[in-house]
């Protein structure tokens, strides 16, 4: 059988340039061989259909449908592609962090009200400064938790929160 | 801008402190990083808090230090340059009142690192900065000098526990009052020590480092056993446990599973998120409902370990609530009088 080989015109890096206007370090993603040791070692990959491989092609293609796919929600973040990558540059985690982020912006990131585990601590952190229920110790003094409100102004994280708020009001009626 | 690695120079305390590196320490402010998950495991906070102090250490710990928010910027939640904004800030404030600051998490000393990494991008650090200099505008707080500025050249240095402990193992080993009366130990270092950011053109730093706890292992007196998934992830996966837990469980089965068949009679870890996964009863009673398999392996931490060897306290090592008969039997023979 005749093996399919890519044509110049299978290649689209709009989407590519995109990414790397956000986070510039993912420009080194050109280098990938696809030689898939990222794959083979990745425990997301054991239990569903994550591809670092695959992702890293589908974004050197131009194919933004990677964006809407739950695979890039399955990420462990583990850090172990980076490790056995050959290439020194390489960082999925940071790309797959970048596609998540552009995913959320597009509307096809998971619902701020579905982060259930996360608009608790969220809450925990803009009002106690930690994501725990009681603090460990001396609880942060107000001020340096004014600073971290401040800090995280506009972020997710506070419509987050505010997703909490509003889910309590329409419980409590 | 000087923007270093802040992790501390080993190799060069140990050229330096050959005779006993924990010379270096002395007379120095030592600061333990609150980590989010000591709640649950207090014995990981107070082991390596009562043998610094045993050590006549100077040790404290930082009350305007907040959570490392990691766990935010891996789901998207904060920006970068808040990721980075929120690191500065908990530096400065450390920075300020001590010279050392350790680990008991991979995943906060991850961050801490990690943040900092960020900073090289300049776009970033532009953001970062203009954050700080927001907060300064609005007055918030106490302030002094170079407070609300982006770390430069700072004195302050980064360890993890268990680079620490190795560091200054003789002096541990003199402290114990027990040993591992050759238990079997299989070791779990957990992603983010493992994956760390390593120099992949110097083949000798990117292959290092992956001993210490089985030397500890060894030197505490017990046989530190392999195992086909010492490196895998324990299950959590940046929270993948809550999201997708099934799936992620397998992750945590297989670790367990693997470590059960070549007989160890305990995982040891130095990070408490990964003793939360391995250990929470929830999580196992969960694998038993999904998979079928009973598991029975207990975890324990390096720093509530080490507790145990000195002869603390049981309750002060390992909390009641997550004792099992397997782990009270691993007590009990650890502080048998031999």
């Amino acid at each position: 059988m005749e093996e399919k080989i890519d044509s110049d015109s299978d290649w689209n890096y709009n989407f590519y340039q995109d990414l790397i206007d956000d986070i510039n370090e993912n420009r080194n993603l050109i280098q990938c061989i696809s030689c898939g040791r990222c794959t083979g070692d990745c425990p997301a990959a054991k239990i569903s259909n994550f591809n670092p491989r695959k992702i890293v092609e589908r974004v050197l293609k131009g194919d933004k449908c990677v964006l809407r796919d739950s695979d890039i929600w399955y990420c462990f973040l583990c850090e172990r592609c980076k490790r056995v990558c050959p290439k020194d540059k390489i960082n999925i985690p940071l790309l797959i962090i970048n596609l998540r982020n552009e995913s959320f912006k597009k509307g096809f990131g998971p619902r701020y009200t579905d982060l259930r585990k996360y608009v608790e601590m969220a809450e925990r952190f803009l009002t106690n400064g930690t994501v725990l229920e009681t603090p460990l110790g001396e609880p942060l003094p107000e001020e340096r938790v004014d600073e971290l409100n401040e800090i995280c102004n506009f972020a997710r994280i506070k419509y987050v929160f505010k997703a909490s708020k509003i889910k309590e009001k329409k419980q409590k009626k | 801008m000087d923007l270093d690695n802040l992790a501390m120079d080993l190799e060069e305390i140990n050229h330096v402190y050959k005779e006993n590196p924990l010379d270096y320490f002395k007379n120095k402010k030592l600061c333990l990083f609150k980590a989010c998950l000591e709640k649950f495991f207090p014995g990981v906070r107070w082991g390596i808090e009562d043998l610094l102090l045993a050590l006549e250490l100077d040790v404290t710990t930082c009350k305007s230090q907040s959570c490392c928010s990691g766990t935010f910027f891996q789901r998207n939640l904060i920006t970068r340059a808040q990721f980075a904004a929120i690191n500065e800030r908990n530096l400065n404030e450390i920075d300020h009142q001590a010279d050392i600051l350790l680990f008991p998490c991979n995943g906060c000393y991850n961050s801490l690192l990690r943040g900092r990494d960020i900073l090289k991008d300049e776009g970033v650090r532009e953001k970062t900065q203009e954050i700080l200099k927001g907060l300064e505008s609005k007055a918030i707080g106490e302030s002094y000098p170079g407070k609300y500025k982006i770390l430069n050249n700072p004195k302050l240095r980064l360890i993890h526990d268990l680079d620490f402990l190795f560091l200054i193992k003789d002096e541990v080993v003199k402290s114990l009052k027990y040993d591992l009366k050759s238990l079997k130990v299989a070791v779990h270092y957990g992603c983010h020590y493992l994956n760390l950011a390593r120099d992949k053109k110097n083949a000798i730093d990117y292959v290092k480092n992956k001993n210490k706890l089985e030397d500890l292992v060894t030197l505490f007196g017990g046989l530190p056993v392999d195992y086909k998934e010492k490196e895998s992830c324990c299950g959590w996966g940046a929270s993948q446990i809550v999201l997708h837990p099934k799936e992620a469980l397998k992750i945590t089965l297989n670790k367990l599973k693997s470590a059960e068949n070549v007989g160890a009679d305990f995982l040891l870890t130095p990070c408490p998120t990964c003793l939360y996964t391995l250990s929470k009863p929830e999580y196992i009673e969960k694998i038993k409902k999904y998979f079928g398999e009973k598991i029975e392996i207990p975890t324990i931490h390096l720093n509530e370990l080490i507790a145990i060897l000195r002869g603390c306290e049981e309750e002060r090592c390992i909390t009641l609530r997550r004792k099992t008969p397997r782990l009270e039997e691993i007590y009990d023979i650890i502080t048998r009088d031999s």
